[in-house]
């Protein structure tokens, strides 16, 4: 169903009442799957990810040819960061499967195994080791990669992987396709499905709060001119995401030492927690 | 059986089985578990709101699956008979009717009744309900596996014998003589496969099942079917027994018995003892091992004419009937055996003093080299199970075995009244 853009000029409002620099509703939980090494739920407005990770383990050389995920070495000679994606048949509105050599899935790994990579401290761990992160698409609402990379980086704190920084990713969009209303185009930050059906948009990965641009992806034509523009939106929702995130691992902090898993001031130092 | 491989040396799988094989006072199981019990899980119902029905369920070994159920309106084919059959349908049906009476099949009996009183326009105009296998499809993903891949496939079909066995589930798909409800089952394991995934997605099968909801039909007869907007107003696919079941048995049966969807349990054996729920580690030691899909029929409280005990017993009873039963390959069989010291070349120092005599008679280098040939015990040891050496497991299950794992399922009070009591318990949303 074509989405009316018209009457976003009238109140500037968009389909689902948010403005154009606003998040959706977001949720997150670390530690959900007991037998993993790290893993992580995340919920960005109707888009649900459960993020599993599994390793550093020795390199499976079976395995990382496999088409079921695709690798990528971080930091030269450092670990290996194996991304697979599945997408359950349920996830859309109307069910559709998705087989594992859907190419548009495999690009995505693709991108997000280079970009979790860049964001890995993998020379910790030496070149003979995998980290295996498994993504699964519960239910899909557009900004899919975008939510996909902030999973996978809420799954690695979970699993204790060493990172420069939160792996964050946000998608910015343009008010109208056509060249001629140039003027009073706006950007908007966070598309949902609708939208990502309608307008042109961008997925922007950057390195924590920092403008560091890990990865990008544009599928559809947009105006140059306007480029600039939604790329500084997605940057501002990026750092909007990773306060987040990091809110959600200092909840889960704060619970681990009530919990008495981790001593106070032990290995926490560094955060605030009171 | 594609479990993760499981790192026990042969020393360890013996000590394993003859633990699990002990029968005096009771097995001994690694987790300390009597062999009926079952390990504890977590189960929530309602998780994703764009599904028809949806549930995770947790094991304690730390396996997660979740099953997400949608429906789709379909065109039921029409066959050229159709017309001649709809003519002769009232006959036809009646007919049918009083000779399952006859056969006194009390099970199909009344969960036909409640799927032809479920329906009021049903009942004013007696069409046959049927339902065609092909209305139902299950996935099964499995992460690191590829979907065509014979554990994969074996499981789908698996899952999906044990919910069309008794052709019971598809006639809850009709609408009219037009159309029918395409049901997708989507299960998905979300943690790696640490242990045999089969009982984990046949009991979140089941409560995404008992979960999933189709909006109320509001057109009547053969029309083109029309629902009702509300999905506070959607119909359960399983329908709900009243929340005070006391009530309805003074009654007559009104309301519609709740019959439940399928489920499918590992049984194993070791030795004479009938293991349930087995962990990944014992399953590693399985003589043999069998999953049986139970479905429960509607509840014998309700038909209490026929069963003068259930007014007596306070407590419903499960009517729980056989689906289907099916041997599984353990992954005992891939295990290496352990090597007995008799012809173990590495052990000779270690033998027993009787042989190490008849060793020593003859010169030294002659008896490394035939040690084997002078031994008779080498050869049976081989062949023969040796006390504490491991050897994985050859044939089957045992008839009596079998008969005997079926009936401990089945039985009253029995493992799956168990499971499904747990399962019970789980709110549904």
């Amino acid at each position: 169903m074509p989405l009316d853009t018209s009457t976003y000029n009238l109140a500037l409002l968009r389909v689902d009442g948010r403005r154009w620099n606003e998040l959706r509703d977001q949720r997150g939980q670390m530690g959900v799957q007991p037998s993993a090494d790290g893993s992580a739920y995340l919920q960005m407005g109707n888009t649900k990810i459960q993020a599993i990770v599994a390793g550093p383990n020795e390199r499976d050389a079976s395995k990382t040819n496999s088409s079921a995920s695709t690798a990528a070495t971080a930091g030269g000679l450092g670990a290996t960061v194996a991304v697979g994606i599945t997408v359950a048949p349920f996830a859309t509105v109307d069910r559709k499967r998705r087989g594992r050599n859907d190419k548009r899935l495999q690009e995505m790994q693709t991108t997000l195994a280079a970009a979790l990579a860049a964001a890995v401290q993998g020379q910790a761990y030496g070149p003979r080791s995998t980290i295996h992160v498994s993504l699964h698409v519960l239910s899909q609402d557009g900004s899919l990669l975008a939510a996909l990379v902030n999973a996978a980086s809420l799954a690695l704190v979970d699993a204790g992987v060493p990172m420069t920084d939160y792996l964050v990713a946000c998608t910015a969009g343009s008010t109208s396709s056509y060249a001629a209303a140039d003027e009073a185009a706006d950007p908007l930050l966070d598309l949902n499905t609708q939208e990502e059906q309608e307008l042109p948009f961008l997925t922007l990965a950057t390195l924590g709060a920092s403008d560091k641009v890990v990865a990008m992806v544009c599928e559809s034509r947009v105006q140059l001119a306007r480029l600039e523009g939604m790329m500084a939106t997605a940057a501002d929702g990026c750092k909007g995401v990773r306060d987040f995130l990091d809110r959600v691992v200092r909840e889960k902090g704060e619970i681990m030492v009530q919990e008495g898993a981790v001593g106070r001031g032990e290995v926490v130092s560094s955060m605030d927690l009171d | 059986m594609s479990s993760s491989t499981l790192l026990l040396s042969p020393a360890e799988l013996a000590y394993l089985h003859s633990s699990l094989s002990l029968t005096t006072p009771a097995p001994i199981r690694p987790d300390g578990r009597s062999p009926t019990q079952f390990r504890p899980l977590t189960a929530e119902t309602g998780i994703l709101p764009g599904t028809n029905g949806s549930a995770r369920i947790c094991f304690a070994d730390g396996t997660e699956a979740i099953v997400g159920v949608k429906a789709e309106v379909e065109k039921t084919p029409v066959s050229p008979y159709e017309f001649v059959a709809s003519t002769e349908g009232r006959k036809d049906h009646s007919e049918k009717k009083s000779r399952r009476k006859s056969k006194k099949a009390e099970n199909d009996e009344t969960s036909m009744d409640v799927d032809e009183d479920g329906d009021e326009a049903d009942s004013a105009a007696p069409v046959k309900m049927e339902g065609s296998p092909d209305w139902v499809e299950l996935s099964v993903e499995i992460p690191g596996l590829r979907d065509d891949d014979s554990g994969t496939v074996f499981l789908t079909s698996m899952l999906t014998e044990a919910l069309l066995a008794d052709g019971e589930f598809v006639k809850k798909l009709w609408i009219n003589r037009r159309f029918h409800w395409k049901l997708y089952l989507d299960i998905i394991l979300i943690s790696p496969p640490l242990s045999y995934p089969l009982p984990l997605l046949s009991l979140t099968t089941h409560l995404a099942l008992l979960a999933t909801r189709l909006p109320r039909l509001k057109s009547e007869a053969d029309e083109d079917p029309m629902f009702d907007d509300d999905w506070a107003a959607a119909t359960f696919l399983y329908a709900r027994q009243d929340s005070e079941p006391k009530a309805t048995s003074t009654q007559s049966t009104v309301r519609a018995p709740a019959s439940r969807p399928p489920i499918t349990l590992l049984v194993m054996a070791v030795g004479d003892n009938i293991i349930f729920d087995p962990s990944k580690e014992e399953l590693a030691v399985a003589d043999s091992a069998v999953a049986v899909s139970v479905a429960e029929g509607p509840s014998s409280l309700n038909s209490s004419e026929s069963d003068p005990d259930s007014t007596s017993t306070t407590t419903t009873k499960r009517n729980l009937h056989l689906l289907s039963v099916r041997t599984i390959d353990p992954p005992s069989r891939l295990t290496p055996p352990g090597v007995p010291n008799s012809v173990n070349a590495t052990a000779w120092g270690t033998m027993t003093a009787a042989t190490a005599a008849a060793a020593a008679t003859p010169a030294g280098s002659v008896a490394s080299t035939e040690g084997a040939a002078k031994h008779p015990d080498a050869r049976v040891d081989e062949t023969e199970d040796v006390v504490g050496v491991w050897k994985a497991p050859r044939g089957g299950a045992k008839f009596a075995m079998l008969g005997a794992m079926v009936a401990k399922v089945l039985e009253r009070g029995g493992v799956a009244d168990e499971v499904l009591d747990g399962l019970e318990g789980v709110e549904l949303t």
